[in-house]
C-alpha cells in the first residue's frame, strides 16, 4: 500500500493540498517542506499556502488529538512538520505584509526548573503557526524583559509547576505594569497548580489548562487584537 | 479505505481515515487468555498447607460428607472404598487425593466455536468471565429490576465486545421473564449465537444439562468429536456448587454426571459464607472448602476418569451483627491464597475471585471491595475468575455500569499479570541514550515506536484537567460507564454463524419447548 515514490509534483493543486493535510497528520516534515515549495513555485501566495494547506491540516490534527485518536508523540511530529513549513513561509509572509499568526516568548518562572509541560505548549504553538522563542527554565523578570526587547512578541507565556514559584508570575506582570507596557502583550499563564481565579488575580489575560487550550486561547486573543490569520481563514 | 482513496492519499502514512481505522482495530486486538509472567503470592508455608490438608482428610473420614438424593452416587462411592452410612459418605484418608492426582487433568482446553477464542484452563493461565447468577439487573437509568432475556443477551453482547473478558460466562443474569423449565434453552442459545467465546451450560436439572450438551453437539457439528481421542471435545464448563456445609445435592450431582460423561468440564465450588456455612476462621473455612471440593472433584473422576474439572472456592465473610454476607474483606482473600496453593498441590485448575461487593450501586464501596477481591485472586494464581465483571449486591444484581468498570479493571490486571518486558526494546537503553539529561522522551525514536501500546489506557477513567472535566459536565465514573455500555451495545455486531447451524439450533429449541408445557417449577 505504501508508495514511497509518489511524486508531489505530479499532483494537481487540490490533490497536493489534501496530500499535505495527510502528510501533516502523519508528521512528514520533508514532504511538507517540499510541498510548500511546490505551491510557492506554482505562484501561490505564502498566505494561501499557510491558511489552506498548513493551518487547515493542523486543524484536523487538533480535532483528532482532542477526540483521543492521535497521541501526544504523534502530534509532536505533526507540529514539527508544521514548524518546518512555517520556517519557509515566515520571511515571505513578512515581505508580503500578510497578517501574522503571532510571536510568543515562553518560559518557566524564576525558582522553577520544570521544563516539559512548557515545551509541549511551545511545540503546539509552533504547530499552529506561531513563532515561539523558548526561554527555558528559571527565568527572572529581567530575562523576560530582555526577550521582549529583542523579539517584540505578541504573547508572553509563563509556566510554573510549584505553588511556591507560581506567585513569581505576578512579579513579572507587575513589572510590565510599572513600565507601562502590560497592555502591549497578551499574557498567558499555565501549570498544574494554577486555575482561572489565580490568573485573574495576578492580572494575566488567561489561564490555559493544557497545550491545546493554550493554542485556542492564543488564536482567539490574537484575533481580538488584530485581524489575524486564523480569524481571516475562518471568516 | 477504498482503493480509490488509497491511491489518492496513500504513500508513507495514510492520513486521518487510515489512522482512525487503525486505532479502532487496535482497540479490538486481544489475547484469548492470560499467561501469567509474574510469581504467585503464597501466604502459607509447607507446614501450614499440610496442616490444612490433614484436617480436611480428617473431616472427610471422621465427619463425612452428604451426597443427597442420588443413590447412584452413593453406589459409586461404596465401590471406590468409602464407608457410606445412609447418605453420608465417610471417605478414607488420602482416597480423594489419590483419585484426583491419578485421573484429573492438570489443564484442559475449552474450545470456542471460534478456535481463536478457545481457552486453556489451568497451569500458568488465567481466564476472566462475567458475573454469574444475579436475578436482578441494575443501571443508572432504570434502577434495579428483575433480569429479562433481553438483559441476558445484552450482557452476552457486552462480554463479547470487551477485549478483557475471555469467556462468555453462564447465567449472566437470570431471565426471570421466561418459564423456569425452558429458559435454559434461550440462555445457552444466546451464548452460542451472540458470542463466539467459550461459555457455561445449564445445571439446574440433569435434562437441562443434557439439552446443553445436545445444543453444543449441533453447534460444533463435525468438530464435536476429537478424532484423536474418540471423545467429544470439551466445549462447555459448568458450575456445580456444593450446598455447604458438607453437602452435594441431587440437582448438582445430576448435572455433573451428564457433563462428565460427555467429557464436558465441571467446576466444583463450595459456596461458603463463613459464619453460616463454615467456621468464622480462615483456617476453618479453608479446611471445609478443601474437604468439600476434593470430594466433588474426586467424584467427577469416579464418574468419568480424566473428565476435565476445576476446583473452585467461593469464600465470603459475614456480618456477625446482621448476618449479611460481606465482600472485599481481608479474610476471604486469605482463603483464596490458601486454596489456590492447595489446588496446585492437587495439580488441578483453580477457580476463585471476582469483582465482589455488597454495594447496591457502582460507587466507591463497590470499587474498593471489587479491587480487593480481584487483586488477590490474580496474585494467588487463580486460573478461572468467574464474576470478573458486573457483580453488585452480593450477587443479587448484575450492573451495566459496574460491568464496564470491572471490565476496565480486568484489562489493567491482565497487563499486570503479563509482567515486565526485559527484551532489548523493553530495556529502552536507546531511548535513554538518545534523550540524555534535561530533555523529554515524548519525541524520541523509542517512544515514537512504542507509545501506542505503552500503557494500559482506561476507557472510562477521567484524567483531564479540572476545567475540562467541569466543562464536560462533571461526570463521575458510573456516568461515564453508562455512556460506554450504551456505545458498546450500539456498535455491537454479532459474530457470523453458519445459517444451517443456526436453523438446527432453533429447530432443536422449538421441539424441546413444544414437548412440555411451560412451568415455573
Amino acid at each position: 500500500m505504501a508508495d514511497d515514490d509518489l511524486d508531489l509534483n505530479s499532483l494537481n493543486d487540490d490533490d497536493l493540498v489534501s496530500q499535505m493535510h495527510d502528510d501533516l497528520y502523519d508528521g512528514l516534515k520533508e514532504e511538507i517542506e517540499q510541498a510548500v515549495n511546490i505551491l510557492l513555485a506554482r505562484g501561490w501566495t505564502p498566505y494561501d499556502v499557510l491558511t489552506q494547506a498548513l493551518v487547515e491540516g493542523m486543524r484536523i490534527v487538533g480535532e483528532d488529538f482532542r477526540d483521543g485518536i492521535l497521541f501526544v508523540p504523534e502530534v509532536l511530529l505533526s507540529a514539527n512538520a508544521m514548524k518546518a513549513g512555517m520556517a519557509i513561509l515566515r520571511p515571505l509572509l513578512a515581505e508580503t505584509g500578510a497578517p501574522k499568526v503571532g510571536k510568543m516568548i515562553i518560559g518557566t518562572v524564576k525558582g522553577d526548573i520544570h521544563d516539559i509541560g512548557k515545551n509541549l505548549v511551545a511545540m503546539m504553538m509552533e504547530g499552529a503557526g506561531f513563532e515561539v522563542i523558548n526561554l527555558g527554565i528559571n527565568n527572572a523578570v529581567d530575562n523576560f524583559l530582555k526577550a521582549i526587547d529583542e523579539h517584540q512578541p505578541d504573547i508572553i507565556g509563563m509556566s510554573a509547576l510549584l505553588t511556591t514559584t507560581m506567585p513569581y508570575m505576578k512579579v513579572v506582570i507587575d513589572t510590565l505594569k510599572e513600565k507601562g507596557i502590560r497592555s502591549d502583550f497578551i499574557v498567558l499563564v499555565g501549570g498544574a497548580p494554577l486555575n482561572e481565579a489565580f490568573a485573574n488575580a495576578i492580572g494575566a489575560d488567561a489561564y490555559c489548562r493544557d497545550a491545546a487550550v493554550a493554542v485556542e486561547t492564543a488564536k482567539r486573543l490574537m484575533a481580538d487584537r488584530q485581524g489575524s490569520v486564523q480569524a481571516r481563514a475562518q471568516a | 479505505m477504498s482503493d480509490a482513496e488509497t491511491l489518492q492519499s496513500g504513500r508513507r502514512g495514510h492520513g486521518r481515515a487510515a489512522k482512525r481505522a487503525a486505532r479502532m482495530a487496535h482497540a479490538a486486538a486481544t489475547v484469548p487468555f492470560i499467561t501469567r509472567q509474574i510469581p504467585i503470592y503464597e501466604v502459607l508455608n509447607e507446614e501450614g498447607l499440610s496442616l490444612i490438608e490433614q484436617n480436611a482428610e480428617t473431616v472427610l473420614e471422621e465427619v463425612g460428607i452428604d451426597f443427597k438424593g442420588d443413590p447412584e452416587a452413593l453406589a459409586i462411592w461404596r465401590e471406590a472404598g468409602a464407608d457410606v452410612r445412609e447418605e453420608r459418605v465417610h471417605i478414607p484418608r488420602g482416597l480423594c487425593r489419590r483419585i484426583i492426582r491419578e485421573h484429573a487433568p492438570a489443564t484442559y482446553t475449552q474450545h470456542a466455536r471460534n478456535p481463536a477464542r478457545s481457552v486453556v484452563m489451568g497451569g500458568k493461565h488465567t481466564v476472566f468471565a462475567p458475573a454469574y447468577g444475579p436475578p436482578f439487573v441494575h443501571d443508572l437509568d432504570r434502577g434495579r429490576r428483575y433480569g429479562t432475556i433481553e438483559d441476558f443477551r445484552n450482557f452476552v453482547k457486552l462480554t463479547y465486545a470487551t477485549p478483557w473478558l475471555h469467556h462468555s460466562g453462564g447465567t449472566v443474569c437470570e431471565p426471570v421473564d421466561l418459564p423456569v423449565n425452558k429458559r435454559h434453552l434461550d440462555m445457552v442459545y444466546a451464548h452460542m449465537r451472540y458470542s463466539d467465546k467459550p461459555f457455561m451450560g445449564s445445571v439446574t436439572a440433569p435434562e437441562r444439562a443434557a439439552d446443553t450438551v445436545a445444543m453444543a453437539e449441533i453447534l460444533f457439528g463435525a468438530d464435536w468429536i476429537d478424532p484423536a481421542t474418540g471423545k467429544p471435545r470439551t466445549v462447555v464448563t459448568s458450575l456445580i456448587n456444593a450446598n455447604s456445609p458438607l453437602t452435594w445435592d441431587a440437582t448438582m450431582l445430576g448435572a455433573l454426571k451428564v457433563y462428565a460423561r460427555a467429557n464436558q468440564a465441571n467446576l466444583l465450588t463450595p459456596f461458603i459464607l463463613a459464619g453460616a456455612m463454615a467456621p468464622v476462621t480462615v483456617a476453618g473455612s479453608t479446611t471445609l472448602t478443601l474437604a468439600e471440593a476434593m470430594a466433588g472433584v474426586a467424584f467427577t473422576q469416579l464418574v468419568a476418569p480424566s473428565a476435565p474439572v476445576i476446583l473452585g472456592s467461593f469464600a465470603s465473610s459475614m456480618s456477625m451483627k446482621s448476618g449479611a454476607p460481606t465482600f472485599g474483606t481481608p479474610e476471604p482473600a486469605m482463603v483464596m491464597y490458601a486454596m489456590a496453593a492447595l489446588a496446585r498441590r492437587l495439580n488441578v485448575p483453580f477457580r476463585a475471585g471476582g469483582a465482589f461487593t455488597a454495594s447496591k450501586i457502582p460507587d466507591a464501596q463497590a470499587a474498593y471491595e471489587s479491587a480487593l477481591t480481584m487483586l488477590p485472586a490474580c496474585l494467588a494464581g487463580t486460573n478461572f475468575i468467574l464474576h470478573t465483571a458486573g457483580w453488585l449486591e452480593g450477587g443479587l444484581a448484575m450492573g451495566y455500569e459496574k460491568f464496564v468498570m470491572d471490565a476496565d479493571q480486568a484489562g489493567m490486571l491482565q497487563t499486570m499479570l503479563n509482567g515486565i518486558d526485559l527484551s532489548e526494546n523493553g530495556q529502552a537503553m536507546d531511548a535513554i541514550r538518545e534523550v540524555g539529561p534535561g530533555k523529554h522522551f515524548l519525541g524520541c525514536g523509542h517512544t515514537q515506536a512504542n507509545f501506542e501500546s505503552a500503557f494500559h489506557g482506561s476507557a472510562i477513567a477521567d484524567n483531564n484537567s479540572f476545567e475540562q472535566w467541569d466543562a464536560e459536565g462533571r461526570l463521575d465514573q458510573a456516568q461515564r460507564a453508562n455512556a460506554q455500555w450504551k456505545r458498546m451495545l450500539q456498535d455491537y455486531e454479532p459474530p457470523p454463524i453458519d445459517p444451517a447451524t443456526d436453523d438446527a439450533l432453533l429447530d432443536f429449541m422449538a421441539r424441546r419447548k413444544a414437548a412440555t408445557p411451560d412451568s415455573n417449577v
